[in-house]
């Protein structure tokens, strides 16, 4: 892989740090000045201009949302404060409810999208690039025109407020996108190994879990975290078919507590923060895996 | 599985061809092209086409820009790029939810950080409600899509880089031609496949963008950041309208295939040149 990367350095090295500063700035400042917010109170937050270094740092923020120890800086705002309240202490139970869900998808889709992706990539077929062409076509209707023929669904199947519910909605634009990207990945792969283990008397299904399954680790990787990305973060669906904080994801909590006109600034900054944890877990350890299954799928492409 | 995935689109389908109001569930007539008429005709039409226009003008570009340059920085070999490349996944890893929140505070014209920042360096005298004023709000949306969009383009990007033989490059260097040259003979052509992938892919998404106009602006000030898909939202779930909902989604499906031949066109005469 390093032998591909660099083989033609197109800035100087002084040029190339300076891009990367700008980007950095960009990519991370307002992560950071999230990070920066949630350990500061409400009156320091609401200051002109504002403190990029927190003169009185507080864990109060964190407090609340997982004890309900009502902030100082909050009391001293009254009564009009407490709506925000109630949606910020749901976000532990969110960040719950996304997780499951998110987790869910995401193994399904690598457990059944590698079995089909198999199938498709050693079949002979013919008409990939019409696969292709509706897997891009059904994400040109906006998904406003599917979400009430899927309300209604999960409404008949007695499944909303459910997480069954979500999932399978979930599940349904995962997973061609997970088959058709895996089915590259595995056209990828050398076919000389499973040749020769098949004449050494390897039978289908052990030549797909002994060779073909860690062979294709890093695209089944990629492929789950990418369905793990799509299923933490939908909004649309989750606002829908969701109505309780027994299933209530992430995206849904955070819009109500952020669109809430009497928001406190402190707690949509630590809810967000909350939020952000489980990407960023992903993002660290995915991350050699993503260019790499893409390197292998559109190699191929 | 189809049948989950074709059904609703079915079903959208006769939605849009019948009268749907869900304050009066009892009649549904069928009501032939009613529902596409009422729509094209109605009062919103032609300031979300300019709103969704405006915003699509901004942010494609934007993305493709900020994930071609990126791309190109994470494909070089320096300490740099490595730690780029797990901090360029944040934005993207992030519900577009935590997008508008994290900008509408950034850019707010109260206590945001830009504000602030500008203030200080003396740039600015005055603090600027950037989110109030249609034309800032349109720019402000743009640029919250493409600190979460653009990160996915420079992934695909560089994964198109990372496909391209670097013995290619090395006979370029061989046969004397400088960095540009190799650019512009290797990489871009070679580039191109993946280019129109993400270009088409992130023409839809911005077109289709509603989270962000959710949560950032509720599609205001003055409905400037009305888009399209904002106004299909609100004929389902505010007017209860779902006939013309479907119908508008319909349209904003077809404008949209409109915009990808053009752009396969461009793509393919550019070629024979």
């Amino acid at each position: 892989m390093t032998a591909y990367i660099g083989s033609r350095a197109f800035l100087r090295p002084a040029g190339l740090w300076a891009a990367t500063a700008v980007m950095l700035l960009f990519i991370l400042g307002p992560i950071l000045w999230m990070l920066d917010s949630s350990f500061q109170g409400e009156n320091e937050l609401l200051t002109r201009p504002s403190h990029l270094i927190p003169q009185q740092p507080t864990v109060a923020n964190f407090d609340y949302i997982f004890t309900g120890t009502v902030p100082q800086g909050l009391n001293v705002r009254g009564t009009l404060r407490s709506r925000i309240s109630q949606e910020a202490r749901e976000v532990p139970a969110a960040l719950e409810n996304s997780a499951i869900i998110a987790l869910t998808v995401a193994l399904v889709n690598v457990a059944f999208g590698a079995l089909a992706a198999y199938t498709f990539a050693r079949l002979k077929f013919r008409g990939k690039s019409l696969v292709f062409n509706f897997l891009l076509g059904t994400r040109l209707l906006p998904v406003i025109a599917v979400a009430i023929p899927y309300y209604a669904i999960v409404s008949a199947l007695g499944l909303l407020d459910s997480y069954v519910g979500l999932i399978l909605v979930y599940l349904t634009f995962s997973l061609p996108f997970t088959i058709w990207f895996l089915r590259d990945y595995i056209i990828s792969l050398p076919i000389d190994i499973e040749e020769a283990a098949q004449i050494d008397g390897c039978g289908r299904l052990q030549l797909f879990l002994r060779i073909v399954l860690p062979l294709a680790a890093p695209g089944l990787a990629a492929a789950g975290a990418f369905a793990f990305m799509s299923s933490y973060n939908e909004f649309l669906f989750a606002l829908l078919l969701t109505q309780t904080i027994g299933s209530q994801t992430l995206p849904v909590i955070l819009s109500s507590v952020a669109t809430n006109p009497d928001a406190s600034l402190a707690l949509i900054a630590t809810s967000v923060v909350l939020a952000m944890v489980p990407p960023l877990i992903f993002a660290i350890v995915f991350q050699r895996f993503l260019t790499r299954g893409l390197v292998a799928a559109l190699g191929k492409g | 599985m189809a049948a989950f995935s074709l059904y609703p689109i079915g079903y959208s389908v006769y939605l849009s061809l019948h009268k749907e109001v869900l304050t009066d569930p009892l009649k549904n007539p069928f009501v032939g092209f009613q529902n596409f008429s009422n729509v094209l005709h109605s009062y919103y039409l032609v300031s979300s086409l300019v709103s969704t226009a405006a915003f699509m003008a901004m942010a494609v570009p934007g993305v493709m820009i900020f994930g071609l340059l990126s791309a190109l920085l994470l494909n070089e070999a320096f300490a740099g790029a490595r730690i780029l490349r797990v901090a360029i996944l944040l934005p993207w890893a992030m519900p577009a939810v935590v997008s508008g929140i994290v900008w509408r505070w950034l850019l707010n014209g109260d206590y945001g950080l830009l504000n602030s920042a500008l203030y200080q360096l003396g740039i600015i005298h005055d603090y600027i409600p950037w989110l109030s004023q249609p034309a800032l709000a349109r720019v402000g949306l743009a640029v919250a899509h493409v600190w979460r969009e653009g990160p996915l383009a420079a992934i695909f990007l560089l994964a198109g880089l990372q496909t391209i033989s670097p013995d290619l490059y090395s006979a370029a260097a061989v046969d004397g031609a400088g960095r540009v040259a190799a650019f512009r003979r290797i990489t871009v052509p070679l580039l191109r496949p993946t280019i129109v992938i993400v270009l088409i892919y992130e023409t839809i998404v911005a077109a289709t963008t509603f989270d962000l106009v959710y949560v950032m602006t509720g599609g205001g000030p003055a409905d400037a950041t009305s888009l399209i898909s904002w106004f299909a939202y609100a004929e389902v779930f505010k007017f209860l309208d779902l006939g013309a909902g479907a119908a508008l989604a319909f349209l904003i499906a077809l404008v949209l295939l409109g915009v990808i031949v053009l752009y396969l066109r461009i793509l393919r005469s550019e070629e024979r040149r």
